[in-house]
């Protein structure tokens, strides 16, 4: 579960203030399956990164499974990122120069105690809950952005982490592809019971979550269940 | 961790091989001049065999070309040297003296060892006494020599080493030519006359008898000196014997300038080599320095990506300092395959041991130069805020 406590996020520079989010409360239960939609700049992305502890709020207060998590240091903060956290990417952001299967095995290589050949295996595992277990020796380059997507939640998921943040994971996609994605985040988050939480900008996909949470210039401006969304 | 560094360098040959030739080349560099170093400092800290302090060496040239009164005067001026208060001891001696810039070689062979190079030194029986060599088998030269059949030699035991392995070289003859052969009399442990910096190679001393050859005329003559003794002796050394031998030109010198003047000869070329292999290097680390800093701001988004996924900073850092040593590894690993032909082929007859030396240094050095070059890049990359790196494609 992700609490985020009256979140509050200021960019500043020398000559600028800006500010990103401001009074956020957001309670993300286990399991369950958020959207956030917003035009682009409103702060989808930072309200992501502040839950991903990729980036630190400027106030307020963000809890992980009850625990704050404001005097964690660096190495605490990357030790939770890797047991209980895991990203897609817009971009994917694959290694280019490693294979499909060393690429899903990065976040096993920051745990500790996970030896290569457990690694290996718990990797095509992964691959093949994605449908690529055919292509653990390509390299990204070499596969269509479907694909790479599909890698990217392979190396999410290969951790077993209790959520998922995906960052417009279908924007880069065709309508087919971007379907066969969601298709795998609704069966993770079904099957598995993984808390997903997914910026996008397309209003189909929302609609196939949980839960929609709409943000405006870094201001929460809505959140509804999506059976109370469809009703209105 | 490293498997997957190894893989990430190996996948990234094309790009990385720029970088591995610099760190092979620059290892070949610091490899050879370290040899370089490292055989003169090791032939520098060995024993000369001889003590070249309070030592002089008195260079006469007669202007006439009669040997027979050349002969006369060299033993006056021998009588009289000897005769001043202020000398202990003095020696006749070919022209290859201690630190000259001259050799006599001479090939000696004994049963199955054939054409062993020897240096040959040409000396008094004095000339112990004035170098102060230690003869640690059999004897030096004495009046007990006059009556010999053979020439009486004394060799170096590089020499005993070299043709008598580990018999017994005392009372054994190799032949000087035809009808005369040498008698091994004595072993000295050490000689080294020609430099400090050079190799301890086969030498043997012979005896100048001028008592048996008539006309054997030697210009050169080893003074040992009374510690303190100055100029003001030298001065009057040399007005005292000018009016002995009236038509000469004598100079005096000392070993210790002699000495002087032949390290130059190799600490010149070592300062030099030394310099410009800093100067290399220099280049090489700003080059290294450079390109790893250019690299790791090319892969923000992967540091992102690495940190989204659990990676802490000093993880980050100590995985570019370690892509660094595997990018050096790889260098390496070709330069060594290379250099270890030269201990391998026993390349310049050097002693195995120096490229050995030389090579375990030039590794530590590289290793120490490329860690140095990535610290910097490496705490900058350390220190990218994963939210940030994140959004940079």
């Amino acid at each position: 579960m992700i609490t985020l406590s009256n979140i509050e996020k200021v960019y500043q520079t020398k000559t600028i203030e800006t500010v990103a989010l401001q009074h956020v409360n957001l309670t993300v239960p286990k399991g369950e399956f958020l959207s956030v939609m917003g035009p682009s700049g409103c702060g989808k992305s930072t309200l992501l990164n502040i839950m991903g502890l990729l980036d630190v709020p400027s106030k307020g207060i963000v809890e992980i499974n009850g625990q704050p998590i404001k005097s964690y240091k660096d190495k605490e903060l990357a030790h939770l990122r890797n047991e209980k956290i895991g990203f897609v990417f817009q971009s994917y952001h694959l290694v280019n120069d490693l294979s499909v299967l060393d690429n899903v095995e990065l976040p096993l290589l920051y745990r500790k105690g996970v030896s290569g050949t457990e690694r290996s295996r718990r990797a095509k595992i992964a691959l093949e809950k994605v449908g690529l277990s055919a292509r653990t020796r390509h390299y990204p380059n070499q596969l269509s952005g479907g694909q790479r997507q599909r890698v990217a939640i392979a190396r999410a998921l290969i951790g077993q982490p209790e959520i998922i943040l995906a960052d417009e994971p279908t924007g880069n996609l065709d309508s087919v592809m971007g379907e066969e994605v969601m298709h795998i985040l609704l069966n993770l988050n079904r099957q598995d019971g993984t808390t997903i939480v997914m910026v996008t900008h397309d209003e189909n996909m929302a609609l196939k979550t949980e839960r929609l949470v709409r943000f405006f210039d870094g201001q929460q401006v809505s959140d509804a269940k999506i059976h109370e969304f469809q009703k209105v | 961790m490293i498997r997957h560094l190894f893989k990430l360098i190996w996948n990234r040959k094309k790009s990385n091989f720029l970088l591995i030739t610099e760190i092979f080349f620059c290892f070949l560099v610091l490899f050879g001049v370290l040899s370089f170093i490292v055989y003169n400092v090791r032939n520098y800290s060995r024993p000369l065999g001889f003590q070249h302090e309070n030592v002089w060496l008195l260079t006469m040239r007669p202007n006439t070309d009669s040997t027979a009164q050349n002969r006369v005067q060299l033993e006056q001026v021998l009588q009289r040297v000897r005769a001043f208060p202020e000398v202990e001891h003095a020696s006749l001696t070919s022209s290859n003296a201690p630190f000259s810039f001259s050799q006599m070689r001479n090939h000696m062979s004994y049963g199955n060892v054939k054409d062993v190079e020897a240096d040959e030194y040409e000396v008094q029986d004095d000339f112990k006494a004035v170098m102060q060599l230690q003869v640690s088998q059999g004897r030096w030269f004495g009046s007990q020599d006059d009556a010999s059949r053979f020439e009486p030699i004394v060799i170096n035991s590089v020499m005993q080493k070299q043709l008598f392995g580990e018999t017994n070289p005392l009372g054994k003859r190799l032949p000087k030519n035809d009808s005369v052969s040498y008698e091994v009399v004595g072993v000295v442990d050490h000689y080294r006359g020609y430099s400090e910096y050079a190799a301890e190679e086969p030498a043997f001393f012979t005896r100048i008898n001028l008592q048996k050859n008539k006309n054997d005329f030697r210009n050169e003559l080893l003074i040992r000196v009374k510690p303190g003794t100055g100029i003001s002796f030298e001065e009057k050394m040399v007005r005292q014997l000018s009016g002995i031998a009236k038509s000469w030109t004598i100079e005096v010198s000392t070993l210790e300038k002699m000495r002087q003047n032949k390290a130059k000869l190799t600490l010149i070329p070592m300062l030099a080599l030394g310099l410009i292999c800093g100067f290399l290097i220099f280049n090489v680390a700003l080059g290294l320095f450079g390109v790893l800093w250019y690299n790791i701001s090319r892969r923000n988004s992967e540091i992102g990506l690495r940190r989204a996924l659990g990676a802490a900073s000093i993880q980050i850092y100590r995985q570019f300092i370690g892509e660094v040593l595997v990018l050096a590894t790889f260098g390496l690993l070709l330069g060594v395959l290379f250099a270890v032909q030269f201990p391998l082929l026993q390349v310049f007859q050097v002693e195995s041991e120096v490229y050995l030396i030389a090579l375990i240094g030039a590794v530590v050095l590289i290793y120490l130069l490329t860690t140095i070059c990535a610290l910097y890049p490496s705490r900058q990359a350390a220190a990218i805020q994963p939210a940030t790196a994140l959004h940079e494609e």
